[in-house]
């Protein structure tokens, strides 16, 4: 048994998957590259792969984490030349390692992830990032920010989802009518909230004047994990 | 458009770059075609003929097929917004760069989609308006079978199976075009190709609100138009490394066809006729196609099509040759269309192994008179007996598909669907000892050309309503069951435009510009702006529903040659009325 854990990016060309669309990449990535696959046990066996965090739709990344299990030993070099065939354009496989049988689940390990979203002004329109600069403060001076969550059953349950949002900042402006904001957030069992959700509360804290004519365009720089696996 | 994309649900339905997805370069080829396919990506890419017809135009040297389907209601308002014309999925180049665009034509409730793409590509929407630099509009696919409706807005209709007949179609306009000949010569000279319809050639006679029966205007158009059939399916074109959409698509599996074609000659099923012969393709293609699929796409699941699975020679044999062959890549295969017989339930059981969710087959009807009525041989012993079967496997549930507005039905064939689901729940009870889960499809009758029920009236809507609601109340007692139905009003329209005729084009194009589009999604479906359609033109919808045709009364269809005789559906329509003993229905 192997075990097998690899890093990849993923371009703009890719961005528009979902969650499920990318386990369903990977899981026909990894039958078609011919590699001894591990099963489940039971009536019906399926692959033993999981994706560290799931990335949300319109958002590309730098650094993603996998893991997938193979029945017999299988080197990260021949693992990287194998599946690198596999993979559509947009998606490269920047790393592979291989980790103890008895590590824990990839997922159960993530702690908080980093955003970039950079704020692109329409063609003719003008940033101005005083206007951001103060929503953010409000923002982030909130105690609360409270997320509407959908449960089973039709019931809503809601969240305080601030104390998730470890560190929100917008870098100083490097080139013109371009804002980013780097968002760290809770990830993982604990709980997390979505770039999409602050970003858009951040927008309410506007006044209306300064509502201007640009859109976001986010990507995943990092995942940090448990004990800075 | 890349801006568009994060505004709309399931962005990846626009993106193109699947794996297996062909790229090639636009200026290097001689002929560029557009696949357009009316519905959603995820239903478009659940369709073999599509799959099939890319795999047989790009492994041409000189021609490319790309996608286009029909865009979600809230992409289109995008595009619109944003002047943003209908794009094919590879190059994403607007369609008006190519030299055809044919439209897959599945079904009658697609075609206000079929107008809107062709409005969202900026194509001029009448054939008779079209301009010289306008790509050619075909149209392809079972509703090709009686297209009149639609026939005012496409160049040309390809008739039959179109594999093997699209790159003769092909080569043969890379010449025309060469020559540097008009349009309409283009489209003369096409027409002298058998299979091929051009629907400018045959003019309307207008009787008086009946039907409206064809003229031939150009001589050397042939009289009746016949249909391309392919002769071997073990030498033709099959996809071996289908797309694999990023989507999870309506099928997401494998598919290699069984065989084409069905002996059953069920009376309403337009499928078993336009489809003859039955040709099968043998069982050490079908390993080898399922293995190099399986290889290419990477699918965990492998589903054997065609209209009758049980009918295949030797099943059980490929099913051991396929586990061999499978059996370490862990893939589920599927059989649909099984018949309800013990042969196939052990067959089902075999395929199963370990999982047995639920079985599927399709009744029709629920007593022995109207079965034999409709050619669906299958008595109530043998019902049971095959559920006895399935019992004992350890199947829990199934699924039941039933019609109602059959010929000749009455309340008490409908009551009879609630009763027989009940005795099997009894029955299931007693031998399983535990609970059924029954799921119970009710579609509503739609009479369809190229079949003996073609001069059958379609069932008044009312009772159509009335009937549904007998059913909701017998199964509304009935736990365990669950029982779904088809909109009664969409169904009367499939059955308007299934044996319509040319008057109704203009009628699709005011739905259209009233803003019917998706209209088989119940989501999206309003009657009430068909009604405002039929009532502006005043066109009477009812008369193509009810209509019961004379075997002398010419129909919309009577040039599309089936490759049935009407003699044999005459024969076929009498045979349904007489209460002669059952036959079995596999005489080839």
């Amino acid at each position: 048994m192997t075990r097998m854990r690899f890093k990849f990016a993923l371009r703009d060309s890719l961005k528009h998957l979902s969650h499920l669309d990318m386990m369903r990449l990977f899981q026909r990535s990894f039958r078609r590259s011919g590699l001894p696959l591990a099963y489940s046990e039971g009536y019906n066996p399926h692959l033993r792969f999981n994706l560290a965090v799931p990335l949300p739709v319109n958002v590309t990344a730098s650094e993603e984490y996998g893991e997938v299990f193979f029945s017999e030993p299988v080197t990260p070099e021949w693992f990287i030349a194998v599946l690198k065939k596999q993979l559509p354009d947009g998606l490269d496989l920047t790393g592979a390692y291989t980790v103890e049988n008895d590590a824990s689940l990839l997922p159960s390990l993530v702690r908080a992830v980093l955003y970039r979203a950079k704020l692109i002004a329409s063609l003719g329109f003008k940033v101005i990032p005083g206007s951001y600069h103060t929503a953010l403060e409000s923002l982030m001076s909130r105690e609360e920010i409270v997320a509407l969550r959908a449960r089973k059953k039709n019931k809503n349950a809601y969240v305080n989802v601030r104390p998730y949002i470890i560190e929100a900042f917008f870098k100083d402006q490097e080139c013109n009518n371009q804002l980013e904001l780097n968002l760290m957030l809770q990830a993982g069992s604990q709980g997390g909230v979505s770039p999409f959700f602050v970003i858009e509360q951040l927008e309410k804290e506007l006044d209306d004047n300064s509502l201007q004519k640009a859109y976001w365009d986010l990507s995943r720089e990092k995942i940090f994990f448990k004990n800075g696996q | 458009m890349k801006h568009l994309l994060k505004q709309v649900q399931k962005p990846a339905r626009y993106m193109g770059n699947e794996w297996n997805s062909c790229r090639k370069n636009h200026a290097e080829m001689a002929v560029r075609m557009v696949l357009a396919f009316p519905d959603l990506y995820e239903v478009g890419m659940s369709n073999q003929g599509l799959k099939i017809l890319y795999e047989s135009v790009n492994s041409l040297p000189n021609a490319l097929m790309e996608r286009a389907f029909a865009p979600g209601t809230d992409m289109e308002k995008l595009m619109r917004e944003h002047d943003l014309p209908l794009f094919a999925l590879e190059s994403h180049k607007p369609l008006l760069e190519f030299d055809l665009v044919g439209f897959s034509l599945q079904y009658e409730l697609s075609y206000t989609n079929v107008i809107n793409m062709l409005n969202l590509a900026g194509i001029t929407l009448l054939s008779s308006e079209r301009s010289e630099s306008e790509p050619l509009i075909i149209g392809g696919g079972p509703c090709v079978f009686n297209p009149e409706p639609l026939a005012p807005f496409f160049d040309l209709f390809v008739l039959g199976e179109s594999e093997e007949f699209l790159p003769e179609l092909l080569t043969g306009l890379i010449e025309l075009k060469n020559q540097n000949l008009e349009r309409s010569e283009i489209l003369t000279r096409l027409s002298r190709l058998e299979g091929i319809y051009v629907p400018a050639f045959y003019q309307t006679l207008d009787n008086e609100g009946q039907l409206c029966p064809l003229k031939k205007i150009d001589p050397g158009s042939p009289d009746l138009i016949a249909k391309r059939t392919v002769t071997d399916l073990n030498s033709t074109i099959y996809p071996i490394a289908p797309i694999v959409p990023y989507l999870q698509a309506i099928h997401d599996r494998a598919v290699v066809e069984l065989f084409r074609g069905c002996s059953r000659g069920c009376r309403f099923c337009q499928a078993g006729y336009i489809f003859r012969p039955v040709r099968y393709r043998g069982r050490e293609q079908v390993v080898k196609t399922a293995k190099e699929q399986i290889a290419a796409t990477g699918y965990e699941e492998l589903s054997l099509s065609s209209l009758s699975s049980s009918d295949y020679p030797g099943l059980d044999n490929l099913i051991d040759d396929l586990d061999q062959a499978l059996v370490k890549e862990k893939v589920k295969c599927s059989l649909p269309s099984l018949r309800l017989d013990s042969y196939s339930i052990k067959l089902a059981d075999r395929l199963h192994r370990g999982r047995r969710s639920s079985l599927t087959f399709a009744p029709e009807a629920a007593t022995e008179r109207l079965r034999r009525v409709i050619k669906k041989n299958i008595t109530e012993a043998g019902i049971f007996s095959a559920l006895g079967d399935a019992v004992d496997a350890g199947w829990q549930g199934f699924k039941l598909y039933f019609m109602i507005g059959l010929p000749t039905e009455e309340e008490a064939d409908v009551q009879a669907i609630i009763d027989l689901c009940q005795k099997i729940r009894q029955y299931f009870r007693k031998k399983a000892k535990s609970k059924i889960n029954l799921s119970v499809s009710v579609s509503t009758f739609v009479p369809k050309a190229h079949t003996p029920f073609q001069w059958e009236p379609q069932l008044a809507l009312q009772q159509v309503i009335e009937r549904q609601e007998l059913l909701q109340k017998g199964f509304k007692k009935m736990p365990g069951v669950e029982l779904s139905w088809h909109d009664p009003e969409a169904s009367f329209l499939e059955a308007v435009f299934a044996r319509g005729d040319r008057k109704l084009a203009p009628v699709l194009e005011r739905a259209w510009q009233l803003g019917c589009r998706f209209d088989g999604w119940s989501e999206n479906f309003t009657f009430i702006k068909w009604q405002q359609a039929f009532r502006e033109l005043n066109i009477d919808a009812g008369r193509y529903a009810y209509r019961h045709f004379r075997y002398d009364d010419i129909l919309p269809w009577d040039h599309i040659d089936c490759g049935v005789a009407k003699e044999v559906f005459v024969r076929e329509h009498q045979k349904a009325f007489s209460n002669d003993a059952p036959e079995e229905g596999v005489a080839q």
